[in-house]
């Protein structure tokens, strides 16, 4: 199958560059032929009752963690903000 | 026998009859470390505080306090692990400096329990490799042959455990990055079933595939410390709600008599190199002489399976990793324009090139006009192969198979070639697709002395039944000699 | 322009009062320091897993009962994929194939009339943090306190013909919320939104035209305008011969405009697929059950209610039902049953009001009570005393908390409706006043308001002046 990879990789949010398109795409195509083998089940997906989960509580822990220690990983930070190069708004 | 020799249930002995101290058995580890880490390469970070971690443990040994079994035994963590204060680079470029705010749920016992944590273990990146290659960080060397690779994910700690640089080890597992590097490197590596050990701070690869789970050098090493890790953790909506027994001390008395054991048929084909088999075949045979019921039977969707789990994983791991975007944490490209181009070139220099054609595998079998075909159809075979695996354990109580076709192969040898590096995952994938446990023992090594791994696999929740039948193969064996004569 | 008509469909997104945050026990809070509120989980960082509030689906399938939807007691979460700098882990835990609720619908009241708006679904999700943006940096900010706020998403049928049904299903929605105590519903903090869809057909045509999603619609009032900015840009494209292109559009309500955010062809692709986080969502049918018992009567239903048993116009039942304390009391008045309904529905909306309005207290923090209520319209309605003497009465009882009866008794404020003695004393004042029975009765009508007058005032003031009338009337033409 042919793959667009351009589109892929805009959507996985990748900047492939020129040279390295080709290869990508070559991989990609062979490993999209691979996981193609797959028999058709007869059957639907429904959601399992069987694999429920246990809710939590609705209680709030005050002041967890630190704004610092939270912020103190980010590339950018100006008055106790995350920054990012401007969005349209 | 030095100290970094010997297995952690022996060291536990000498360390409660002060046979040894823990700042001896650190202080031999660390001599260890410094002696061969340069040609294994296990670790990515070293901690620097062991030796007062195991100065804190004989200080409370002497003043009389109760302490785990475990206490004192130094234990190295998988990078992928979240340790606080620590950093957990997952052997990525993105995030090679970051530092976690928090501890992985699975590091409370293990500081509870006074472990001495030596460091954090070299990986795949982000888990997604066969061989620890795809670091970003290192290359690591298996212990019994530099030149060949110590498999992967986790090769890292299972080449730390081979080595003598950490006497236990924790690793995560989504297809096999446990069993796999257990394989090639001599070691015992039990990946537990889906739910039993919580995944709160493994920094996630595929979410319905991942456990966390532990490497050592014999069954009663791997039983200790999956006894400390596994239960309920309220912070894991997907971890189970059920009490564990002791698996160590269930041991006790381990025999084959009477165990089923099933051999399907479709692990034993083409694809398996000779060795291999042989191998698994003489460590059944062994099983069977010794009153063992082998039985041959049938798992027909296997050849579905590396299909099925290469869409599911990648489809869950392109989301979640989507979040490495440098805004938050991680690294930032230094040069873009604009918000769009900064997530592009961030993600791009971030990311190696497994993560990233796993990235697009998973976007394109998720993207609109392909779900049902690719993912949707994924989750239908995913199905039928968990229905497959239970119904054989109506018949068998150990399904026994090789834990990879072939011994460790050579550094660079298929680093280049992704499908043949994926189709190598035939024999492991499967338990994760069922969300089975399974350990890798080993079962004898290759004429050039690469060991060979056995692959038993249970039914959910039946890690006490696999983990006894290991541990009686074990016995019969005569113990395992995981660490390679020279190095 | 005649010709045509709107057809809108509308998705309201409304935060949940929760004490803490959908996915993690961060508090789920406003107007705090940016990045306080926030911990690894709600953050996004890599390893953190997402636990699922109990009281989150408890409010959504309240929301679902008090909206008729069918509540599908087994559902999941799964996650829908995009970068923005506003959402940490890239996608947003929402629900997609199976939403908590379904199939329900939503009675509203325009002018008087009912019309039955189709909901189609409810389901959770969680909020994203905030973009700031300020002259003062050259990059934006990122504030992740709301990041993990939960919300419900109601999205309703292509139902809506007109803004002001559009307006009238918000403000009944936001009153549901309010009632059910599940959102704080303050606009102004963004606690609902929503997103308007909008497309134009010729009247009688059963086919729907191309429509266009408009978005940052912030207050009820931005959605009618925008909903008929919208209308109107579309006719006049198609009556200029035009076409509608499917696009998504930026409501800028200051310039009180839209325009293209984005084109169908660059639509985004979400890539759902079921949250692998979290297992199945099973909610007990007993459950389901008990929280449809805990719904009360509901301000549409009740305003249908006022209007039909009682007569109230709408404008007055939907003044009382949208209130929690007016309707309660006007309710409680009514289960007595001693006055007429529209008589207590004018002290709620008059004196009453206006206390409520200029002390800020409510009816319930004040010595008020129903039965005192009654009591006091009651004899207002019997004659006993007078509208002025009512409102001194109403005003004492919020003093001092004293029975209306007990201080109608003491204050000597029980007009004279005996009568025989009324009798008596208007004999007596026209027998005094011969010139004003003459001036009557040679047609100065006028002198039958001084001769009340001079009855009143022989009773010192406590004569019931209707009464007086009556008599004095008679007693001329006789």
């Amino acid at each position: 199958m042919k793959i667009d990879i351009a589109h892929i990789a805009k959507l996985s949010r990748l900047h492939l560059e020129p040279e390295q398109i080709a290869k990508f795409e070559k991989d990609m195509e062979s490993i999209v032929a691979m996981v193609d083998h797959l028999p058709d089940v007869k059957d639907t997906l429904t959601v399992d009752p069987n694999n429920a989960m246990q809710l939590r509580e609705d209680v709030a822990k005050e002041h967890k963690f630190k704004r610092e220690e939270m912020l103190a990983n980010a590339p950018e930070v100006q008055a106790g903000c995350l920054v990012v190069p401007k969005t349209v708004e | 026998m030095e100290l970094f020799e010997q297995t952690a249930s022996v060291l536990s002995e000498m360390l409660q009859k002060k046979e040894c101290s823990a700042v001896e058995l650190c202080q031999s580890v660390q001599g260890r470390i410094a002696a061969v880490e340069e040609k294994v390469g296990a670790y990515v970070t070293q901690c620097e505080d062991a030796l007062e971690q195991a100065e804190a443990v004989d200080k409370a040994r002497t003043a009389g306090e109760i302490l785990h079994p475990l206490a004192g035994i130094p234990i190295g963590i998988k990078d992928n692990i979240s340790t606080k204060g620590l950093r957990t680079t997952c052997a990525s470029k993105m995030l090679e400096q970051y530092v976690p705010p928090f501890d992985a749920t699975v590091m409370q016992p293990i500081r509870d329990a006074k472990m001495v944590i030596t460091g954090k273990l070299n990986m795949d990146e982000f888990a997604m490799g066969s061989s620890t290659e795809t670091s970003y960080m290192k290359k690591t060397h298996n212990p019994h042959c530099l030149e060949c690779v110590p498999g992967g994910s986790s090769g890292g700690s299972a080449a730390a455990v081979a080595a003598g640089e950490a006497i236990l080890t924790l690793g995560s597992d989504t297809g096999g990055s446990i069993r796999q590097p257990s394989s090639f490197c001599g070691t015992v590596g039990l990946k537990p079933t889906y739910g039993s050990v919580s995944r709160y701070g493994l920094v996630a690869f595929a979410s319905s595939l991942d456990q966390i789970g532990p490497i050592g050098k014999s069954v009663k090493d791997v039983a200790m410390l999956y006894s400390l890790i596994c239960g309920h953790d309220n912070m894991d909506a997907t971890s189970a709600y059920r009490t564990y027994p002791d698996f160590a001390a269930a041991l006790q008395g381990s025999n084959v008599t009477g165990l089923k054991i099933g051999l399907p048929k479709e692990y034993f084909g083409a694809g398996i190199e000779d060795t291999v088999q042989t191998a698994v075949m003489n460590a059944v045979h062994l099983l069977e002489t010794n009153g063992a019921i082998v039985k041959e039977i049938s798992l027909s969707s296997t050849e579905y399976a590396v299909n099925t789990y290469y869409i599911i994983a990648s489809a869950e791991a392109s989301s979640n990793l989507a979040r490495f975007d440098g805004v938050k944490y991680g690294y930032r490209a230094a040069n873009y324009d604009g918000l769009t181009d900064m997530y592009e070139r961030t993600r791009s220099e971030g990311f190696g090139d497994e993560v990233k054609r796993r990235i697009m595998l998973g976007t394109f079998v998720l993207s609109s006009g392909f779900y049902d075909a690719y993912y949707k159809k994924a989750k239908l075979v995913q199905r039928q192969i968990a229905q497959e695996f239970a119904a054989a354990f109506q018949q068998c109580d150990v399904i026994i198979t090789p834990t990879y076709p072939t011994p460790a192969f050579r550094l660079g040898s298929q680093i280049d070639d992704p499908l043949k590096m994926y189709s190598g995952d035939v024999c492991t994938v499967p338990v994760n697709i069922a969300g089975l446990p399974a350990i890798s023992v080993p079962c004898g090594k290759t004429e050039t002395g690469l060991p060979i791994g056995m692959q038993m696999i249970g039914a959910k929740f039946a890690e006490q039944t696999i983990l006894r039948a290991a541990d009686a193969y074990e016995q019969l064996c005569g113990g395992f000699s995981c660490m390679p004569q020279t190095l | 322009m005649q010709e045509y008509e709107m057809v809108v469909g509308l998705e309201v997104h409304a935060e949940l009062n929760t004490a803490s945050k959908i996915y993690c026990n961060c508090r789920n809070a406003f107007g705090l320091e940016v990045n306080t509120q926030v911990c690894p989980v709600c953050m996004g960082m890599p390893g953190t897993l997402p636990t699922l509030n109990e009281k989150v689906v408890e409010y959504a399938i309240k929301m679902g009962h008090a909206m008729n939807c069918t509540i599908n007691s087994v559902c999941k979460q799964d996650r829908k994929n995009y970068f923005y700098p506003d959402l940490p882990k890239a996608y947003q835990i929402s629900q997609a194939e199976v939403p908590l609720c379904e199939h329900g619908y939503l009675d509203i009241m325009v002018d008087g009339e009912e019309k039955r708006i189709g909901v189609t679904r409810i389901h959770i999700e969680e909020d994203a943090g905030k973009l700031l943006h300020d002259a003062a940096f050259t990059g934006s900010l990122v504030d992740l306190n709301r990041c993990g706020v939960p919300l419900i998403e109601i999205v309703s049928e292509p139902d809506i013909r007109s803004s002001a049904e559009a307006k009238a299903y918000l403000e009944t929605i936001k009153s549901i919320l309010q009632y059910l105590n599940i959102s704080d519903c303050k606009m102004q903090e963004g606690s609902i939104r929503c997103d308007v869809n909008v497309s134009v057909r010729k009247k009688g045509s059963t086919e729907f035209g191309t429509r266009c999603e408009m978005k940052n619609v912030n207050s009820f009032s931005a959605a009618v305008r925008g909903i008929e900015y919208e209308a109107k840009r579309q006719i006049a494209v198609l009556e200029s011969g035009g076409k509608i292109v499917q696009e998504t559009r930026r409501w800028d309500d200051v310039k009180g405009m839209s325009y293209t955010m984005r084109s169908k062809e660059d639509a985004q692709d979400y890539r759902y697929f079921p949250e692998p986080d979290l297992l199945t969502i099973v909610v007990p049918e007993e459950k389901i059950a008990a929280l449809k018992a805990s719904i009360p009567e509901l301000p549409n239903a009740k305003i249908r209610r006022y209007v039909k048993e009682f007569g109230l116009s709408q404008v007055d039942a939907t003044l009382i039902a949208e209130d929690l304390e007016r309707s309660g009391m006007f309710d409680a008045c009514n289960a007595i049953g001693t006055c007429k309904p529209k008589s207590i529905s004018n002290w709620i909306l008059s004196d009453i009001a206006k206390f409520t309005n200029d002390t800020g207290k409510k009816i319930s923090e004040t010595p008020l009570t129903p039965q005192r209520l009654t009591d006091l319209v009651g004899q207002v309605e019997k004659g006993v005393i007078s509208n002025s003497a009512a409102k001194k009465v109403f005003q004492i009882v919020l003093k001092t908390g004293k029975e209306p009866l007990v201080i109608i008794e003491e204050e000597g404020m029980a007009q004279n409706s005996d009568a025989d003695f009324l009798e008596q004393l208007a004999k007596e004042v026209l027998e005094k006043n011969e010139k004003s029975v003459t001036d009557y009765k040679n047609g100065k009508t006028n002198a039958l308001g001084y001769l009340v007058g001079q009855c009143m005032k022989a009773s010192k003031g406590k004569a019931n002046p209707g009464i007086v009338k009556e008599i004095v009337t008679r007693m001329l033409t006789e």
